[in-house]
């Protein structure tokens, strides 16, 4: 396909504004976070730093509750990530692989539950949570975190177990291979991309999560990131780079685990089918 | 085959017990709640009928609140689909970099939204920043403004920030829904003599509806769920402006300790949610089964 002018140009364009509105606001955030506090605060901004300096970090590291807030947010996002895995998987292939009565009644509650307010549930499950005394604990946000995750997750699975072709698993039932062997001997390995995927989405929606976070924990010690760091705001009297510094620390890990297999999770989403 | 009936149970039942304990058994409760008179997190309360449902239809706070949710979401589908679409759009096409782009143009979406939060407030603050500065040295403005300090500016600014934040996401959906156009029906148009407006007109929007009106669904859904932008920017201020419905429900059990009341709002807030998934639905298959 051939492009005119007019259309490369409008191609460009557009690629051109979506890397300013996408990526000048993450340039200058993690660039003002190596920049001499005078420097962020002068009257006209610089583009590029022209000091250099690891202050705000060393502050951040050293002097505030931020590492303790890191380590809960990795903790409490990889195990939700791996039960949110444990879940998703057997009742996606049975929602998507297998016939039984109720499927499609069970699936669409399960849909239904993805667009639900989480806001109502906060109130009671607070409540029930002080009643089995996991008030407080990292392990209460794991079970909100799986919870708001999984349906998404069951959803975001259609796709890949919809792309193996059902000859490979007739050829395991003739050979009276027993279900949990299909599943976990060749379904496994042909769907690692969509695991991968959802273990990116559970990652991520726990380590975004801020309304649970913000009410069921109620020491320090235990907050996540957007609780904690959110607290940091109003602590200090508002010092810019120590913030922009935490915000390119709480920016980090997920960047690296998106660099790692992020390209999975967006195929999952493209051809997750919007149905 | 009944063997494989109950394998399907086992594999489904670990998910759905675990959603109906904790989405399912709460949203009971929520109810049951909403019919006493709870104050404070843990303390007893008594059934008071529908005294709640009427404190609360019969004051302003619920009719504002879900007015300005109406408001929010309007804005956020407006901006959010239009911004998406361009996105989709060019993500269409095939240039250099085109596999880097699709990855991580969805950069906005797997930070934290407190990230978002510091951003925006740095980018737009009044003292220092980078926007205000920018806009009085190209002398567009003599004075900083004041994003957040109007009424209007408040809710424009916030539903721009959400809406950044979630057009990627949008998009990417959106160019699931592109990528399942055959590339025959543009070539055969392009032969036809068809210009680009016309195979926008004629092929992609025809072809792209379904998934805009299933995606405006859920978009709606979820944007009307968002809470911790607006809390974390303006906590529902200048005066209430932002204050939307999980807002003023969050406002009303943890700062105004006024559980039923709150439980009460939420039961009604989910009401009209499911009212409009089911309508959306409803004119969804509709207009399927016309075609």
């Amino acid at each position: 396909m051939k492009r005119t002018l007019a259309q490369s140009l409008a191609l460009y364009a557009g690629i051109f504004l979506l890397v300013l509105i996408i990526g000048l606001p993450f340039w200058w955030v993690v660039t003002g976070s190596i920049k001499l506090p005078q420097e962020i605060i002068q009257r006209l901004p610089t583009m590029a730093p022209h000091s250099f300096t690891l202050q705000h970090f060393r502050k951040l590291l050293q002097s505030s509750d931020f590492p303790v807030y890191l380590l809960n947010s990795i903790m409490v996002a990889l195990f939700s990530m791996i039960v949110t895995i444990v879940l998703a998987l057997p009742a996606a292939y049975a929602f998507f692989r297998m016939a039984f009565p109720g499927r499609n009644l069970l699936y669409r509650l399960i849909l239904v539950a993805y667009a639900f307010p989480g806001i109502v549930v906060l109130i009671p499950l607070y409540g029930l949570f002080a009643r089995v005394g996991l008030v407080d604990s990292r392990a209460s946000l794991v079970i909100v975190n799986v919870a708001l995750a999984l349906p998404f997750s069951i959803w975001m699975m259609r796709s890949f177990l919809g792309s193996v072709p059902r000859e490979i698993e007739e050829a395991a039932v003739i050979d009276g291979a027993p279900a949990t062997t299909i599943l976990l001997r060749i379904m496994m390995p042909l769907i690692a991309p969509g695991i991968a995927s959802v273990a990116i989405f559970a990652f991520i929606s726990s380590w975004t999560e801020y309304l649970f976070a913000s009410v069921l924990i109620v020491s320090d010690a235990r907050r996540t990131i957007p609780v904690g760091f959110a607290g940091m705001i109003g602590q200090y009297q508002i010092d810019w780079g120590l913030l922009l510094a935490g915000a390119t620390a709480a920016t980090l890990p997920v960047v690296i685990l998106f660099a790692l297999v992020g390209r999975w999770f967006v195929s999952g989403l493209t051809e997750g089918a919007v149905k | 085959m009944k063997k494989n009936t109950a394998l399907a149970f086992v594999f489904v039942a670990p998910a759905l017990l675990f959603l109906l304990a904790v989405l399912g058994w709460p949203l009971v409760q929520a109810v049951i709640f909403s019919f006493e008179d709870i104050g404070i997190i843990g303390s007893q309360g008594h059934f008071v009928g529908f005294a709640n449902y009427a404190a609360v239809l019969g004051g302003m706070h619920f009719w504002s609140a879900l007015g300005r949710s109406v408001v929010w979401v309007v804005g956020n589908a407006v901006v959010q689909t239009v911004l998406a679409l361009g996105t989709a759009l060019v993500l269409n096409q095939k240039f250099p970099g085109l596999r880097v782009a699709r990855v991580w143009v969805i950069l906005t979406w797997i930070v934290p939204t407190v990230v978002v939060v510091i951003i925006w407030r740095w980018l737009l603050s009044t003292s220092g920043g980078m926007i205000n500065p920018l806009l009085m040295e190209a002398g567009i403005i003599s004075r900083p403004i004041g994003f957040f300090a109007t009424r209007r500016s408040a809710m424009v600014a916030l539903i721009l920030i959400n809406s950044w934040r979630w057009f990627p996401f949008t998009a990417l959906m959106m160019l699931a829904g592109l990528t399942r156009i055959p590339g025959d029906l543009y070539e055969a148009a392009r032969i036809d003599g068809a210009n680009a407006r016309r195979r926008f007109t004629r092929i992609t929007w025809p072809l792209l509806r379904p998934t805009l009106v299933v995606l405006g669904v859920i978009g709606t859904l979820l944007s009307f769920n968002v809470f911790d932008v607006i809390w974390l920017m303006t906590a529902g201020g200048p005066s209430q402006a932002t204050e939307t419905l999980p807002v003023l429900i969050y406002e009303t059990a943890f700062k105004g300790y006024r559980l039923s009341e709150a439980a009460t709002i939420s039961v009604l807030t989910s009401v009209v949610l499911m009212s409009f998934a089911v309508l959306a639905t409803r004119a969804m298959t509709a207009s399927e089964a016309g075609r």
